[in-house]
């Protein structure tokens, strides 16, 4: 079984790019799919840490062990969805209103 | 078992509920329904009212003769209000409760029966109002507050109409809001009867405090402890509620502090509210203003019902009031004073309405001369009677002024009396009930204002009271009124009755005989007469409220004054007859008093012991009074009727011009009601405006100029600065974020060292380490630079023994889930001074 460090620097060596993706890249597009890339790196920490820290559910309904990180893990994936809906909307709206998807060149609110 | 059995008299509910059930229907609807259908909702909302309550005063008076003319009550339990605690602690549960009994029975069948005629003139005499289902509705909500008031089984539910009747009063005196003045005239009695319901209040608290009770019969049994002679049971006056200043106000401490007896507070608080609600000295001064509102209004509300609220009140507490012959005394020398001076006023006013107003006053002043005294039967007598001819006066006026306004369409001028003048050829209704009606008021023999003025007056001479415990402990000192008391308010009550005979007679006779002076009377021109005929529809349609009209030329010749529609002349010609015969109720066959042996047992408890003959004297003596203040009685009817007669009548008012010529000052002084209103308005309006005033200043200044202003500095100055940070660019934000959420993470990496210290007493102190994800504790508590324990546990508490004056420190380590330590030093101080406070 793969020791549980091993998904958590995998996770924070993703979390760091996707951050330095976000903060670097100027392409709008670019940015939001580093923000996925962030929040993905999360859910591997999360589904990963559940898996290895395995406890009884404290649930009346249910006698089995928690799976609490996993079900957060769908929840940070729905999440990420409408994200990403809305995201584009913005980008695409940002396309329409000033021809391009630069970041940088996205500054109607300066005044 | 009887539909209404008398502990759960559910009728009362009719009683209450269609007049309540009329407001609101023709306050919601009552625009769409339509003028007609507005008034048989109004009608029969009354009607069945009074039909009720005359169902249930039979009822009462058949219980009454079973029960051997106890105290009997119909009582019914609408639901549990509220509770509050008493001043022993005790549970003082406040129900809405209500009960008839022989007092509150004949009030209410007062207040529906003569509410009921009024109501039915005021379909005719506000006919074409645009606000004719407005003015249904607070009639109607009028009726209902009153009958709350006096159907309150205890004194929470009593202020409920209390405020009630307030509030119709405020609306319906403000009926015609458009004219500043009327509304003012609203405010001005509004807020004057705040001032007496503050007092009101006071004694509500006290009641609560001493007795440990609120209903009429908790308040009774309790009464005993409002007399108290040890020194805590006294209501500190000054120092307000006891205690001891100290700081800067402490040479306002007196040496001795002045106390009176509760039953003393109290009975002042009540006459305060009293005061207030009944138009005496010194709160009289809203109800000459009230007259602003619709005539009926000034019929129902402040002549025949809201107004006699104060002597009501005194006489369901008489057991209160007879417990400080202080109280008595205070509410005996207000009536009498308030008659006097009100009267005097009354001599020289020419507005008919304000003649009347201010004859309310003094008759409401008799009234609490009368239970001022001791004669709670005589007072209540004169509230009934004074009901009936008051309101008779009232709508007589008002079919005068009805008439006046067929072509004087100012509200001044129509009701000026000196316009007036041989009225009784052309309102020959109007002035045979208006002749009645003034023949009670003067007390011409045999009418019932005679009878019931004549026993007030006479148990003005001869009543003395004392306090019904002094027997008890003849060592204490109580107050006691002057032995010459009686025979100074019987003088003053003798005059007023005399300015009465006098202003009455020559209001009568400047309305009814002479010349008509208020437009040529003949045959109108034909132009004229068309003008006429246009104008006399809205005429009667917008009636006091005769803005827009242009002014008539009044000397061109017009019809003459009309009688009024059936509507109005019936109510008039019932409320006469009432007024000439009600006195009957009490007098017929010789030494028989139907009313006073039917209010006997309400008063019982309160006269034993308290209601004396006055001092020296005996019974005997008491009784051969009573024709000697017979003889003054008619004698003050006859001065008074005879001056105005020869004044007004046979000189034609000439030898009052010449009296007004010769002593200018005094005329003008009366006629501008003695000033009082300009007094109030430079001592106590004056004093409030300033401080208004002072608090706008520092409002202006201190508020709104410094510290808004330093406010919005420090706003505009943080707003400058955060302003830089927003380019505007997404990107930067998108930064901003990475570094803020980088810190975020930085702040979770490491382990925060933090505890605090707890005093656990007896030299033990409880260090706790404050609570982070993950963390395990370890603790160096024996000062040896290494941890008590190598394993970091769960265990975040210490516990440490310091003796006083002693330092102690511990180090507390701390390890999070990412493996990393951090430790503090904690230094643990027994200080002495710790001790000192202890």
């Amino acid at each position: 079984m793969i020791p549980v460090a091993h998904y958590v620097i995998l996770s924070s060596i993703l979390f760091v790019l996707g951050g330095l993706g976000f903060l670097v890249r100027r392409n709008v597009l670019v940015a939001l799919m580093s923000i996925d890339v962030m929040l993905n790196a999360v859910n591997l920490a999360l589904v990963a840490f559940n898996r290895s820290h395995l406890q009884a559910s404290h649930l009346q309904a249910y006698s089995g062990q928690s799976h609490l990180g996993q079900i957060f893990a769908f929840f940070v994936i729905a999440v990420e969805a409408a994200e990403v809906a809305v995201g584009l909307a913005i980008v695409l709206s940002l396309y329409r209103l000033t021809g391009t998807v630069r970041s940088d060149e996205a500054h109607l609110l300066r005044n | 078992m009887p539909l209404f059995p008398s502990h759960d008299y559910s009728l009362i509910a009719v009683i209450l509920g269609m007049p309540l059930l009329g407001a609101f229907i023709n306050g919601i609807w009552g625009k769409r329904l339509g003028d007609a259908a507005v008034k048989v909702m109004a009608l029969s909302a009354v009607g069945i009212s009074f039909a009720a309550s005359v169902t249930a005063f039979a009822a009462l008076a058949h219980l009454t003769s079973q029960e051997h003319e106890a105290h009997v009550r119909l009582t019914w339990n609408a639901w549990e209000w509220m509770h509050t605690t008493g001043g022993a602690g005790n549970v003082v549960p406040v129900a809405v409760r209500f009960s008839i009994d022989a007092l509150s029975g004949v009030m209410m069948l007062v207040v529906t029966g003569v509410g009921f005629l009024i109501h039915l003139y005021s379909t005719s005499y506000m006919a074409g109002d645009k606000g004719y289902a407005r003015f249904f509705a607070y009639l109607n909500l009028f009726i209902f507050s009153m009958l709350v008031l006096i159907l309150a089984d205890n004194l929470a539910l009593l202020f409920v109409g209390w405020e009630g009747v307030g509030l119709c009063s405020y609306l319906l005196i403000g009926f015609w809001y458009e004219t500043r003045s009327n509304a003012a005239a609203g405010k001005k009695a509004f807020i004057a009867n705040r001032i007496g319901d503050f007092g009101l209040l006071i004694a509500m608290f006290l009641l609560v405090h001493y007795t440990g009770s609120l209903d009429w019969t908790g308040i009774e049994n309790g009464a005993s402890s409002l007399i108290s002679l040890s020194g805590q049971g006294r209501v500190s006056v000054w120092p307000p509620g006891g205690g001891e200043y100290t700081g800067p106000l402490h040479w306002l401490q007196p040496a001795v502090p002045l106390t009176v007896l509760p039953a003393t507070a109290i009975g002042l608080a009540l006459l305060l509210g009293c005061t207030g609600k009944s138009a005496q000295i010194p709160l009289y001064v809203w109800l000459p203003d009230a007259m602003a509102g619709p005539t009926p209004v000034s019929a129902l509300i402040h002549a025949a019902t809201m107004v006699t609220a104060g002597i009501y009140l005194v006489c369901r507490l008489s057991f209160v009031f007879v417990l400080s012959p202080f109280t008595m005394m205070a509410v005996a020398v207000v009536g009498a004073s308030t008659a006097l001076f009100a009267a005097t006023i009354a001599v020289v006013q020419n507005d008919i309405k304000k003649v009347l107003a201010y004859s309310t006053i003094s008759q409401l002043g008799f009234m609490f001369l009368g239970v001022g005294v001791g004669a709670f039967e005589a007072g209540f007598f004169h509230v009934f009677t004074h009901a009936f001819f008051k309101a008779c006066l009232f709508l007589g006026a008002g079919s005068v002024i009805h008439a006046m306004h067929a072509r004087i369409h100012d509200g001044e001028k129509s009701q000026d009396i000196r316009n007036m003048g041989g009225l009784r050829k052309w309102l020959p209704h109007t002035h045979w009930t208006f002749l009645a009606a003034t023949l009670a008021i003067i007390g011409f023999p045999l009418t019932s204002g005679f009878f019931s003025k004549e026993e007030i007056l006479y148990r003005t001479l001869v009543n003395h009271t004392v306090n019904p415990s002094s027997g008890r402990y003849p060592k204490y000192h109580f107050f006691e009124p002057p032995a010459a008391l009686g025979m100074v308010l019987f003088g003053a009550a003798v005059l007023a009755a005399s300015f009465t005979a006098f202003y009455m007679c020559r209001l009568y006779f400047l309305t009814f005989w002479g010349d008509f002076k208020g437009w040529t009377v003949g045959r109108p021109s034909l132009l004229a007469r068309q003008e006429l005929a246009a104008e006399d529809h809205d005429a009667h349609a917008t009636d006091d409220d005769a803005h827009g009209h242009p002014a008539e030329d009044l000397s061109t010749p017009g019809y003459a004054p009309h009688e009024s529609p059936w509507e109005m002349t019936v109510p008039l010609m019932v409320l006469a007859v009432f007024a000439l015969a009600a006195g009957l109720l009490n007098h017929f066959g010789g030494d028989k008093h139907p009313m006073d042996h039917w209010l006997e047992p309400v008063f019982r408890a309160a006269r034993e012991g308290a209601i004396v003959v006055a001092q020296g004297q005996t019974e005997e003596w008491a009784q051969a009074q009573e024709h000697v203040v017979t003889a003054f009685g008619v004698l003050a009817f006859a001065a008074g009727t005879a001056l105005a007669w020869w004044m007004y009548v046979a000189k034609r008012g000439a030898p009052a011009k010449q009296l007004a010529a010769a002593l200018p000052g005094l005329h003008k002084l009366v006629l501008d009601k003695w000033r009082i209103d300009e007094l109030y308005d430079a001592t106590i309006l004056a004093g409030v405006d300033s401080v208004a005033e002072t608090s706008a200043a520092a409002d202006k200044y201190i508020v709104d100029g410094l510290l808004a202003r330093v406010t919005s500095l420090l706003v505009a100055a943080a707003g400058a600065v955060l302003r830089a940070m927003q380019t505007g660019v997404v990107h930067v934000y998108g930064a901003t974020m990475v570094v803020g959420l980088a810190a975020m993470g930085w702040f979770f990496a490491v382990p925060h060292p933090n505890a605090t210290v707890a005093d656990a007493g007896s030299d033990d102190y409880v260090v706790t380490a404050a609570p982070g994800l993950g963390y395990g504790y370890r603790w160096d508590a024996d000062g040896d630079g290494t941890p008590d324990k190598v394993e970091f546990g769960p265990d975040a508490t210490l516990k440490l023994h310091v003796e006083p004056g002693k330092t102690t420190t511990v180090r507390l380590e701390v390890r999070n889930a990412f493996g990393f330590v951090k430790g503090r030093n904690i230094q643990v101080t027994h200080s002495p001074a710790a001790i000192s406070a202890l």
